[in-house]
């Protein structure tokens, strides 16, 4: 009889903890207790997120938030399982390629009645809101303003003799440079630069150098098979003078910072955005320079524009929207949450806020921050939303990159076929 | 069965009265037996079953996960047949891998079963230093490690350059040679073959060397004549739980190419291609598509080497 009682006992309790997590676990409370919050990123940055968390604690010690991170390519397919789950976080670190498809599907809570209250970020100013608008909503706030650019390795290329990148100089005068630098190469197997013909920021940029663009208003295509050709081209000539890496080297770039090949030791300049060069820096013995891309010639337009490095959204359904802005405010308008996040997801969008960090940065920081100040009197608009696919397209862009670099086509087919592989890829489903 | 507990008698004989219908007799007489396995059923039903029909289901629609499943007919299965490259790609790349990797990874665990079985100092310690390949698997300590024997700079061209002043290109990032640097990885990992193997081996009678060494037989002819025949069960279940495996083959093309399937498609096995229409573009529809393709072709596979099993394998104990 009392194994009996026992055994209605167990069975009780854990009814009675199971139900509790189903009403826990649920929007029944009005109120949340605990918010969950997802994001990618190094375990830099993993380190300074939580300790804001900890620190937004002690501000509301009734308030608990529940940190997640993963890597880039891990972070998409559990973002996106967790929310057709219906067990989304709240809070959801998002990149400005798929806010569109994520707010566009409801799966994002609007949070334009939350400015001015909850989120103060009216000196943002307007391009830096509305880069987390959809369709006239705001769906993403900014956590940082990036912008591509250029990582070298100064002390390298002073040690080959020839003169480092520096904002302004020409595609033509980089490539002969580092041409040279080849045939001075400080070691063996040791080049000029990455090969970055199958970067997407890096062809990106160099299509807004000639008033073209990835992307075109109405989802399509910003360029023909000629300039694409013509892209290839000029990095077949660079890779055949022994100006940027072989193909062989730069297959191993898994286009992040552990595998690029400034930080394999195998370049001396690297294309990233730019927010990455205190990644890049902490991974580099060398001290890195930043500056801005080559230009097609002295008066094309440079090509950059400001873009959000990432934003933070607040999933539709989460029980506690107004906590979560708030906690996003305490990241993006509170001196003391901005001053732990630093400027490694990007640079403050805040005017306020990044005067008042400017003077607490290290000399790492502070060239970033001085960089995003000195690229931005040149910058242009932000590209036009991507169409659905055009997530698979830097893969496409990659591999055609690879086949030219490999010899299998000619610079000219490549270009051909990256045209009508992307067409194909940015209309499917 | 030798016991039988009261319960299970009585229940017997209830079953057998007439008046009960089939299903109902034949559940109830086994009514223990169904509970004892109810574990198993429920996960069976719950978590294999259950997902695999709705991935057929889903097979036939265009689900991006966020917005419900939208049905598209047989159109997943014609684009794959039909138009699309990186398929073919994959196919190429699975194919060369398990016509390749099973075997000579079966070749090799055979050999060493056999070096084993001559009865050596310690065999105990030898058979686990060389299972241990197998236990670490394809971490990405694996995956580094591949790097830095494969890369240029690796120690396969070290060796190279001091052996035969032959200056290697980057094997594991040329698409020429890359799948090679992963089928030598799978025939690295040859453990648990050779673990089976060696118990093949032992099974085998020693009376019948002996009487073929009286008869004249030297040593290649006492393998070809009594060793393989008699493994050939052994080497059968083999063959057909590598080829499987191999057809299922993802981590080690994941973690050394990072998902990419790089450099131009040419680590792109068939279950990486999978997995990237899924979770890195979000076509579960298309993608489910893609397994159940896998599903016939490991399915036809096996059928074949079960058909062909009668005729070069013997089972005569």
């Amino acid at each position: 009889m009392s194994v009996m009682l026992k055994r209605r006992a167990v069975v009780s309790a854990g009814l009675a903890a199971m139900s509790l997590a189903v009403v826990g676990g649920g929007p029944a409370f009005a109120q949340a207790a605990r918010l969950r919050l997802l994001w990618w990123g190094s375990q830099e940055r993993a380190d300074r997120t939580n300790k804001a968390i900890a620190a937004y604690k002690k501000a509301k010690p009734d308030l608990d938030i529940a940190g997640e991170f993963a890597g880039w390519s891990d972070y998409w397919p559990r973002l996106a399982t967790q929310v057709a789950g219906r067990n989304a976080p709240d809070l959801i670190q998002m990149d400005y390629r798929y806010i569109f498809e994520y707010a566009r599907r409801g799966a994002l809570a609007p949070l334009d009645e939350y400015v001015g209250k909850a989120l103060k970020i009216e000196d943002f100013g307007t391009p830096n809101i509305d880069s987390g608008r959809v369709d006239g909503k705001l769906y993403g706030i900014n956590l940082g303003v990036n912008s591509s650019s250029v990582f070298f390795d100064a002390a390298a290329w002073e040690k080959a003799g020839v003169k480092a990148p520096s904002a302004g100089q020409s595609w033509e005068e980089f490539a002969k440079n580092a041409a040279e630098f080849g045939k001075n190469k400080p070691k063996p197997g040791y080049y000029a630069t990455a090969d970055a013909s199958g970067v997407e920021p890096s062809f990106e940029n160099w299509l807004r150098q000639q008033n073209k663009a990835l992307f075109s208003e109405d989802g399509g295509l910003g360029y023909d098979a000629k300039d694409a050709g013509d892209w290839f081209a000029m990095w077949a000539d660079m890779r055949k003078a022994g100006a940027c890496v072989p193909a062989d080297i730069q297959a191993l770039d898994q286009l992040n910072i552990e595998s690029n090949a400034l930080t394999t030791g195998k370049a001396a300049t690297a294309f990233a955005h730019s927010n990455q060069f205190v990644g890049y820096q902490a991974v580099n013995k060398a001290k890195l320079s930043i500056t801005s891309y080559p230009k097609v010639s002295k008066d094309s337009p440079s090509g950059h524009y400001l873009k959000p490095s990432m934003l933070m959204s607040v999933a539709k359904g989460s029980a506690g929207v107004e906590a979560a802005a708030e906690f996003i405010n305490f990241l993006v308008a509170v001196p003391e949450g901005v001053d732990i996040l630093g400027v490694e997801r990007g640079v403050p969008a805040s005017e306020s806020m990044r005067n008042q960090l400017s003077p607490k940065l290290n000399d790492v920081s502070k060239a970033m921050v001085d960089y995003i100040a000195e690229v931005t009197p040149g910058v242009g608009p932000l590209p036009p939303s991507p169409p659905p696919g055009a997530g698979e397209f830097a893969f496409v862009l990659k591999r055609t990159s690879e086949e030219v670099a490999f010899g299998r086509m000619t610079p000219e087919e490549g270009g051909k076929r990256l045209v009508t592989e992307a067409e194909t890829v940015i209309k499917r489903k | 069965m030798a016991f039988r507990s009261d319960v299970m008698v009585r229940e017997g004989r209830q079953a057998a009265l007439p008046k009960q219908s089939g299903i109902r007799k034949i559940f109830d007489r086994n009514f223990h037996a169904y509970m004892f396995l109810l574990p198993w059923l429920i996960g069976f039903f719950g978590l294999t079953l259950g997902p695999a029909l709705a991935s057929l289901y889903l097979s036939f629609t265009n689900y991006d996960l966020l917005q419900s499943p939208d049905w598209v007919g047989a159109s997943n299965y014609v684009r794959i047949a039909t138009a699309d490259p990186k398929f073919a790609a994959a196919m190429k790349v699975t194919f060369t891998y398990v016509l390749l990797s099973v075997p000579l990874k079966l070749i090799f665990a055979l050999m060493v079963a056999m070096a084993f079985n001559r009865g050596m100092q310690g065999l105990t310690l030898y058979r686990a230093v060389f299972y241990l390949p197998s236990l670490l698997g394809s971490s990405v300590a694996i995956a580094v490690l591949w790097r830095q024997l494969f890369a240029s700079d690796g120690l396969v061209n070290m060796v190279l350059w001091q052996l035969f002043g032959y200056e290697g290109p980057s094997w594991i990032s040329n698409p020429d040679y890359s799948i090679y640097t992963l089928v030598i990885l799978s025939v690295w990992q040859f453990g648990s073959p050779m673990i089976i193997f060696l118990a093949g081996l032992r099974q085998i009678p020693q009376d019948m060397y002996e009487a073929a060494e009286m008869d004249g037989a030297g040593k290649m002819r006492q393998f070809f004549r009594i060793t393989l025949p008699l493994l050939t069960p052994v080497i059968f279940f083999n063959a057909v739980i590598q080829t499987i495996d191999a057809f299922k083959a993802f981590t080690p093309a994941f973690i050394i190419s990072e998902g990419s399937g790089g450099p131009i498609n040419s680590t792109l096995f068939y279950t990486l291609y999978l997995y990237q229409e899924a979770f890195g573009f979000f076509r579960m529809g298309y993608a489910s598509a893609l397994a159940w393709i896998l599903v016939v072709i490991i399915s036809l596979f096996t059928a074949f080497s079960f058909l062909s099993a009668r005729y070069w394998v013997h089972y005569d104990d």
